[in-house]
């Protein structure tokens, strides 16, 4: 069930969104101009190759980026940094990106702080307990896990209850395991909230496994390939990993980007 | 424990043997007993001196460091006017301080102004160097999370950077104690009534070796201790060392070369304008007495358009070469008895374990309290000169060299294990690569120090060079004669630390690019 339509998920509109950065060497397109939009309330995965500019077009929504003269992005019709401004923003970054001088609880409540809420430590600890971080509320993050320091940057974006959530490869830094552990647990917090997000990743099955959405795109310069529907059901489990329609869509996907034998090295 | 008292006893024993035997009467070394002799005759006198001095330098050192700190706010703030700050921070590094010491005694009249104003002086740019540094060291993505939240440079200050710069900040408040302790040094040298650098010039007058080791010992002594107090405080801060090194801001990436050419020489045109409103207008604003206070037109009457300039110029470069013909030998030796020696420690682990300590207290002393010392022991001549200069040199660049030496990633020394590489080719391969950033950073920061113990020892004793000039000029109210050699001197520092910051960028390029861009 995708969780289109429900009330205060925006709607992301992207028009003509393309990008070259200028280099010694001359320009270098990063992103073909392209429209996109992203429905309210659904998770939409951008899947490609490294370099593809999958980051650079969730940076250009998030409006940390410009996009080349002529390409616009509107969050319900606003300015990405209007909506930020208001706090209903929120971006996991590949490595958790954590202060190091914060605690846990102390990162997660800097959230709030930034968004301009009251602060409210019983919701930062409830967030918390809920990642699976109970007992860790005073831990600084050079004592944590991997897995954990991305588990404390989950909670520290949703703990202003975003409307727009972008996921920048949040996993790309544990290990395979984690990230599988992580995929199941976290994604229900999310998902099903008034909240649209969009992820970016390098992984096929994360893709597919998180998302109603994957986009496929080529490697540089950046363009979407294939526009593919995800007919699972939520929550998702392990289980889903091993039904039929997971794994035509990772093979797929897998054919599109050309990693033969994909599946079989992955699923 | 037992070895240890053992090997200082003996040590000690050692140094009062050879300064009664072999060094006696060459007031090279004091002795031990002799040094604690004159710390319990002059007791008092000595402790009063120390306490002005402390106190012009803690002064100095307060007044120095916040004013860099302040700089460096501005520059994060706005960001625009970051070379322009730092290129006009750099004047004020290279200015001799020497010179500024009398001229500033005309301005304040008696008392520590120009001991507090020297100090502050000598600590500024150390401290705003690396507290930039850490104020840009700040991974991207910490940057887009304020931004996530729609928030400007004023909460991006307050709530990453301020903190992920404390590292940076600490290690040039530490840097900057001997520092402080120069700067007032360096002015009670120059004619101030009271401190110990004027207890070190009677004892000097008077051949008081022994004096002159207890006065070097005691601003030592409190240098260290302030050094530890300041190391202590980043502890208790919970502070993590600084990984990326005072390394100078990466200009003119993408760029071509007459592009850059262009670039530079705006940069210096612009500098040089700054420089000379900021000279014109204080002395505008302050309404200082002409008769010392020289102008720019002065200057370049004196240097340029008079009729004796070419008297002038001629007794200037006079100077000017014999100063050249001690300081750069003295660089150069310093700089290469420091990687020498850092290089042999680093061969041995043993060695590096019971030197690391030391080194740290080398890095507390206020190498220009030795300068009375070793003119005193080394004769007035050129000779004594470059050999303030050469260890003016060498402790900085021991230090760092020993730092930068441990660069080597553990990664990649393990790769050189993997292959059994004997020690001297690591050290070849990897570790010397390893430690160029620390190498330069030093090499850089010690050109415009070498300038300036040059011309202190000129100033104390040997009646040439630059130092003389000025010393003479001073004393002799040639004050126009003193303002244009104080220009000269600045511009020969600054080209100085020109030139090694170019050669440290085609090194740099080839065993450290990272370095060169943040």
């Amino acid at each position: 069930m995708t969780a289109a339509g429900v009330r205060g998920a925006p709607e992301v509109v992207c028009a003509a969104v393309g990008k070259t950065f200028a280099t010694g060497a001359g320009p270098l397109a990063v992103l073909e101009p392209r429209d996109l939009t992203l429905a309210p309330g659904s998770v939409t995965a951008l899947v490609g190759p490294s370099g593809c500019g999958k980051s650079t077009l969730l940076r250009i929504i998030a409006g940390l980026e410009r996009p080349d003269p002529g390409g616009s992005v509107l969050i319900d019709g606003d300015e990405p940094l209007a909506v930020r401004r208001r706090g209903e923003m929120a971006i996991a970054f590949q490595d958790a990106s954590l202060l190091p001088w914060r605690t846990a609880a102390g990162n997660v409540a800097l959230a709030q702080r930034l968004a301009g809420r009251p602060a409210d430590p019983a919701r930062v600890s409830a967030l918390l307990r809920k990642v699976g971080l109970a007992g860790f509320e005073r831990a600084r993050p050079a004592q944590l896990s991997g897995g954990m320091r991305q588990r404390a940057a989950i909670a520290r974006c949703l703990v202003t209850e975003p409307r727009l959530l972008l996921l920048d490869e949040p996993f790309g830094a544990v290990d395979e395991l984690t990230r599988r552990r992580l995929n199941i647990e976290l994604p229900p917090l999310w998902s099903g909230t008034s909240t649209t997000t969009l992820l970016v990743t390098h992984s096929i099955p994360e893709a597919v496994l998180l998302a109603d959405r994957v986009l496929v795109m080529s490697p540089r310069p950046g363009t979407i390939l294939a526009d593919l529907p995800v007919a699972l059901d939520r929550p998702r489990r392990m289980q889903h990993l091993h039904s039929e329609e997971f794994t035509r869509l990772v093979e797929r996907v897998g054919a599109l980007l050309g990693v033969d034998q994909y599946a079989a090295d992955e699923g | 424990m037992l070895r240890t008292v053992l090997g200082w006893v003996m040590a000690v024993g050692l140094w009062e043997l050879v300064g009664r035997t072999l060094l006696a009467g060459r007031h090279l070394v004091g002795t031990p007993s002799g040094i604690v002799a004159k710390l319990v005759d002059n007791a008092e006198v000595y402790g009063r001196g120390l306490w002005f001095t402390t106190r012009e330098a803690a002064l100095g050192y307060l007044l120095g460091n916040l004013a860099a700190v302040a700089l460096a706010l501005l520059v994060v703030l706005l960001p625009g006017v970051e070379r322009l700050v730092l290129r006009f921070a750099l004047v004020v590094y290279c200015l001799p301080l020497v010179a500024l010491g009398p001229l500033l005694r005309l301005v304040y009249g008696f008392g520590d102004g120009p001991q507090i104003t020297l100090a502050a002086f000598a600590v500024f740019y150390l401290t705003l160097v690396p507290l930039l540094v850490g104020l840009r060291a700040v991974p991207q993505s910490w940057l887009d999370l304020t931004a996530t939240y729609g928030r400007g440079r004023w909460t991006t200050l307050v709530v990453i950077r301020a903190r992920a710069s404390l590292p940076y900040l600490m290690a040039g408040l530490q840097a900057t104690v001997p520092a402080a302790f120069l700067g007032a040094l360096v002015g009670e040298f120059t004619g101030a009534e009271r401190g110990v650098g004027v207890l070190s010039i009677l004892a000097l007058r008077s051949l008081d070796t022994d004096g002159l080791w207890a006065l070097m010992l005691l601003s030592t002594a409190v240098s260290l201790l302030g050094y530890l107090l300041v190391a202590w405080a980043a502890r208790r801060l919970a502070v993590e060392q600084p990984t990326v090194l005072l390394s100078t801001p990466g200009h003119g990436r993408g760029r071509s070369a007459s592009e850059r050419l262009l670039r530079a020489l705006g940069g210096i045109l612009v500098t040089t304008s700054v420089v000379l409103a900021a000279w014109v207008g204080v002395f505008a604003v302050t309404g200082l007495n002409p008769y010392f206070a020289k102008r720019p037109w002065d200057v370049w009457d004196w240097l340029v358009s008079s009729p004796e300039s070419g008297a002038h110029r001629d007794e200037l470069l006079t100077a000017a070469l014999e100063t050249a013909a001690v300081a750069i030998p003295g660089y150069f030796a310093g700089l290469l008895l420091g990687v020498v020696l850092a290089t042999l420690f680093s061969l041995s682990p043993r060695l590096r374990r019971a030197l690391t300590p030391v080194a740290v207290a080398l890095r507390c002393v206020p190498v220009i309290a030795i300068a009375p010392l070793l003119v005193a022991a080394l004769g007035r001549g050129a000779f004594g000169t470059a050999v303030v200069v050469a260890i003016m040199t060498f402790f900085p660049t021991l230090v760092s060299c020993l730092y930068g030496l441990a660069q080597l990633p553990g990664q990649v020394a393990d790769v050189f294990a993997t292959y059994a590489t004997p020690s001297t080719r690591v050290l070849l391969l990897g570790r010397l690569p390893a430690m160029a950033p620390a190498f330069f950073a030093s090499a850089r920061i010690a050109a415009p120090t070498a300038l300036l113990a040059a011309t202190v020892a000129e100033w104390l004793a040997t009646g040439t060079g630059l130092g003389n000039m000025m010393a003479v000029d001073a004393a002799t109210s040639r004050y126009t004669s003193l303002w244009s050699t104080v220009v000269v001197v600045t511009l020969v520092a600054l080209a100085a630390y020109a030139l090694v910051e170019a050669v440290e960028r085609r090194v740099l390029r080839v065993v450290a690019p990272e370095q060169l861009r943040w």
